[in-house]
């Protein structure tokens, strides 16, 4: 017996001592990590050709192409290959679900890929955090400048948008006609858009006439429709509550509890949005342009598409993906590279229009002649429009962790549980001594 | 046994090794590496933890959000044990007569076992849905005006712990069946034979002779409860109004959304005293009502 | 006498019929949205009987994703790691069963804390230990924890306990040795928990989503869960693949179910005592 617990106690204290040399060596881990793809790179070299040319090999970590685009992101990579023959893209792809998770478990495990892709709501923390390399001496001429913007910190670039997509009103033709209401065109307020909707409401039980959603990602750009903001100017404070915010925030409630031209959560029945619209019964429904490919094949009924109506003024809201390079990566030039080709380079928007997957960065009036050649919709038109609008996300570290706190309180006010000022002051106070 | 013992330890030593080895490895470590980020602040991808102290759990324990996530806990754990445990062993029993069909309904209760969470969250979303679900249109034919199933702050958890009924049972009848038939049909025969009813046979034998079985399922079960999570994510998200919100949830939204793995460890080595108190309460108890030869 | 028996029968198999039957509403939902095409999905009133059935959502399956191959995957990592742990836990479980050494209940208890901390916070150290061994996007390393499997520990350990120990001590006096004991009395006597862990472990390792996901890197090597999990785009979810796929994923664990029944019916084998 004494045999054995010395065994184990030997087994335990080797083990304590790996994990914590495993604790501590976080850093040079992932300086390990490099030193082992430097030495994978320099092995690799070209058949024969010595000196210049070695083959570099990168890691490209995405979320965006999985389901449908798998094989539009493989031909942007064989485009690139093509062009770059020393670099080859080793290409991982994973559901958007467990993207993020699955990111930060390789960085922890010091293997960051080289190259990666990031949304909105999740740059600003990594930014934050020292992660990303930054990018310079890259042609970003072609790109719109908004989507450069989202992911830059005080001028420097940290990323390359790839694509992006915005928040339109989509209606249905049909249900217009059969309520005998003109369908709604780009000069639409909030008022138009109630009286047509009531209309529709009133078709029958099932019917419904309009459906935003009421969380934060709503929330920012409704207020701005109204005239008020989330934050000031400067990104210093917060202005949850402000008059015309609440004003907004007690506009979007009523439609739900007032009217009710807006389901509530029991009138959903479980259902999505899409769902709802697909199914015939929504009048109307603001959402983003990434649903035309769906809509496209799965819709029986007419539909279009126009500017999202705004209240004292328009405003409408855009999400993005770009692609970032690893701070800790020694292939950086391959990686910028790569990066900038799938962001910008006129091959690979075009094969990105062809298969309809979002609204390339790289504007040109080429490419937008090409977009608003793909129907339906057939009103591509306000898509373009509608960046005259644009409202970008508050640029915040703790983004995620805001936005939830806030969906909170709009979910009280929703039920009724606090009124809309209360919720707001409520929310107002608990961000600002957090945040 | 003794002699038994004496002459083989190495076999024994030998016989634990891969399982203490995989412990080491997969569990031991692990754990030592939560309870050290338990006193750190770490956003996973920006290099090495920095030690805090008991911020995080001054922080756990003086914000509502913690009794509230654990209030919800129990009320799903006071719903599902006791309805599951005894729905399970019900079914257990009725597995193990020997009609000719069962085996059938066996595999076909087990189906829900199988089904993933995904599938089958949006299918009960539906289906309680409190204006177009089955189960409320069903109450309407008597005139009951069903609730907000998932909607309703006050009936979430419970429709949750119920649903999770619906997807164990297969499971934990499964287990208690294999528990009732290592009971040798024998030991009943004799006492059928001796004159006892089919209520004693119960009581004194089979009840008895099965309880090492019911007391996995009891620990396991609880274990499992208090560690609730893909079904909130899927059916609720954790509303309505916070009523659904778990440990497992917070402590993956901490980690992976808001890049506090630091303060998520500390939630997790909280969640795991817990179980850990409650499970050793139970291995105390078992000496009064486990059965073992 | 007889008719007595036969009503019993039938009202217990009415009764698990009408139970099931309910049970398995939602499974007919997933039958019939996967055989729906895109668009008719959510409808309401809810459709149970789709109007066109359409197979779009399995070929899908079998076209658009290295469906055989992570099938294969599957099948492999899967039955390894469960043959791995119904071995390694049976051993162990014996000793604690039967033995009695110094920490035995603590190093039980400690075993059993393995189960309270969740995934989400040790897998992170996990993959780092992994990655320390050089054992990312390896077959070895989706399945190397198996070898740890506290719950088929447990299971067995309850069983064990309450098997005779006359019969053992008969085995040791006629000569037999520790691992024919092993072998020739207590696996034989443990074969329905054995039979019922094989099930278990068989759905749990098939169904596996976490560790697969961060280990494999190589779409080659990826388990069916997790490609199937890729059919997700990043916006909407089609809701007749994910139901055909849920579908397709559930096969293996019932035919294996199906044939284990028969070792539920044999019994108590009983052991060798002549």
């Amino acid at each position: 017996m004494k045999k054995m617990k010395v065994v184990v106690v030997a087994l335990l204290v080797v083990m304590i001592m790996v994990s914590s040399c495993a604790g501590e060596t976080q850093q040079t881990n992932q300086e390990n990590g490099t030193q082992d793809n430097m030495e994978a790179s320099t092995e690799s070299s070209t058949d024969g050709t010595d000196g210049e040319a070695k083959d570099v090999e990168i890691v490209f970590m995405n979320y965006s192409s999985s389901g449908a685009n798998e094989e539009v992101l493989g031909q942007m990579v064989e485009a690139f290959e093509a062009k770059n023959p020393s670099i080859k893209v080793d290409v991982r792809t994973y559901g958007f679900e467990d993207y993020f998770q699955q990111l930060a478990t390789s960085i922890a495990g010091g293997m960051t890929p080289d190259v990666f892709e990031l949304n909105i709501e999740n740059f600003r923390a990594y930014a934050s955090k020292g992660v990303l390399a930054k990018i310079d001496g890259i042609d970003t001429s072609n790109i719109h400048p908004t989507t450069l913007e989202a992911f830059a910190i005080d001028g420097q670039q940290y990323g390359l948008p790839t694509k992006f997509s915005n928040i339109v009103m989509i209606y249905n033709k049909d249900l217009f006609d059969q309520a005998g209401v003109d369908y709604p065109t780009n000069e639409w307020t909030w008022e138009e858009e109630l009286q047509a909707a009531t209309k529709i409401r009133a078709m029958g039980e099932n019917y419904f006439g309009v459906y935003r959603p009421i969380q934060t990602w709503e929330f920012y750009k409704t207020v701005v429709q109204n005239g008020g903001s989330m934050m000031n100017e400067d990104q210093t404070e917060f202005t949850l509550n402000s008059p015309e915010n609440v004003e907004a925030l007690q506009m979007m409630i009523d439609r739900v509890n007032t009217y009710n031209v807006t389901p509530n959560m029991d009138q959903m029945g479980g259902m999505g949005d899409w769902d709802l619209f697909k199914s015939g019964r929504l009048g109307m429904l603001v959402t983003g342009i990434w649903a035309f490919s769906d809509f496209k094949d799965s819709i029986d009924f007419n539909w279009d598409i126009v500017i999202e109506p705004g209240i004292k003024q328009k405003a409408t809201h855009f999400f993005s993906d770009a692609i970032v390079v690893s701070e800790n990566t020694d292939k950086k030039a391959a990686a910028i590279e790569f990066a900038s080709f799938i962001s910008g380079s006129p091959e690979a928007a075009a094969i990105r229009l062809e298969a309809n997957w979002d609204l390339p960065v790289a504007l040109t009036d080429e490419v937008t002649q090409e977009y608003l050649a793909i129907t339906p919709p057939e009103n591509k038109q306000a898509v373009i429009d509608s960046l005259d609008y644009l409202v970008m996300a508050p640029s915040l570290e703790d983004f995620n962790a805001i936005a939830d706190t806030l969906n909170d309180y709009l979910e009280q006010a929703v039920m009724e549980v606090l009124t809309p000022q209360e919720a707001l002051d409520q929310a107002q106070e608990e961000i600002s001594a957090q945040y | 046994m003794k002699l038994l013992l004496m002459r083989n330890k190495k076999w024994i030593v030998l016989f634990l090794i891969p399982s203490v080895i995989g412990y080491m490895i997969f569990s031991l470590i692990p754990m030592i590496a939560t309870v050290y980020l338990g006193f750190s602040s770490w956003d996973i991808i920006s290099g090495k933890p920095e030690m805090i102290g008991l911020s995080n759990y001054i922080k756990i324990f003086t914000t509502k959000e913690f009794y509230q996530v654990m209030l919800n806990t129990l009320k799903y754990i006071v719903i599902y044990i006791p309805l599951m445990v005894v729905t399970s062993m019900f079914i257990a029993g009725l597995f193990n007569t020997d009609v000719k069909s069962v085996g059938v309904f066996r595999v076909l209760l087990f189906i829900p076992v199988l089904t993933s969470w995904v599938a089958g969250a949006m299918i009960w979303r539906t289906v309680l849905s409190s204006q177009y679900g089955l189960v409320n249109n069903f109450l309407a034919v008597f005139g009951i005006a069903g609730p907000g199933w998932l909607t309703d702050p006050k009936w979430s958890m419970v429709s949750i712990a119920l649903v999770s009924v619906w997807k164990d049972i297969g499971f934990f009848s499964l287990i208690i069946f294999g528990g009732l038939r290592n009971i040798n049909p024998s030991i009943i025969e004799a006492a059928r034979v001796d004159g006892a009813n089919r209520v004693n046979v119960f009581r004194y034998i089979t009840f008895p002779m099965v309880t090492p079985t019911l007391f996995f399922v009891l620990v396991t079960a609880i274990i499992n409860s208090f560690q609730l999570f893909p079904q909130v994510m899927v059916m609720t998200q954790g509303g309505s109004l916070g009523s659904t919100q778990v440990m497992v949830e917070r402590i993956y939204t901490y980690g992976f959304k808001y890049y506090q793995m630091g303060y998520a460890a500390a939630l997790a080595l909280i969640l795991f005293a817990m179980i850990m108190l409650i499970t050793l309460i139970q291995m105390k108890l078992q000496k009064k009502w486990v059965y073992y030869e | 006498m007889n008719k007595k028996i036969k009503l019993r029968s039938l009202s217990i198999v009415i009764f698990l019929l009408f139970f099931t039957t309910i049970s398995l509403i939602p499974f007919f939902w997933m039958i019939s949205t996967s055989l729906k095409n895109s668009g008719a999905l959510m409808a309401i009133p809810i459709e149970w009987i789709p109007k066109e059935v359409s197979y779009d959502a399995y070929i899908k399956i079998f076209t658009k994703i290295p469906f055989l191959q992570s099938l294969a995957n599957s099948v492999l990592i899967t039955l390894f790691s469960t043959m791995i742990t119904l071995t390694s836990a049976s051993m162990a479980a014996f000793i604690f069963a039967k033995f009695d050494f110094k920490y035995k209940k603590i190093l039980f208890t400690l075993f059993l804390a393995s189960l309270m901390i969740p995934i989400q916070v040790t897998g992170i150290p996990m993959f780092i230990i992994l990655t320390k061994f050089q054992l990312t996007n390896t077959y070895l390393g989706v399945i190397a924890p198996s070898i740890f499997n506290v719950f088929a520990v447990f299971l067995l350990k309850q069983h064990m306990t309450n098997i005779p120990n006359a019969y053992i001590e008969a085995a040791v006096l006629d000569g037999a040795g520790f691992v024919k004991i092993f072998l020739k009395i207590v696996v034989p006597m443990s074969i329905i928990p054995l039979t019922t862990l094989f099930v278990i472990n068989f759905m749990n390792y098939w169904n596996d989503y976490f560790w697969p996901l961060i280990i494999l890197t190589d779409p080659n090597k990826m388990t069916l869960p997790v490609i199937l999990s890729k059919m997700n785009s990043q916006y909407a979810t089609e809701y007749n693949t994910l139901m055909a796929g849920a579908l397709i994923s559930l096969v293996p664990i019932l035919v294996v179910y199906a044939f284990a029944q028969k070792y539920f019916i044999s019994g108590i084998q009983e052991g060798g005592i002549k």
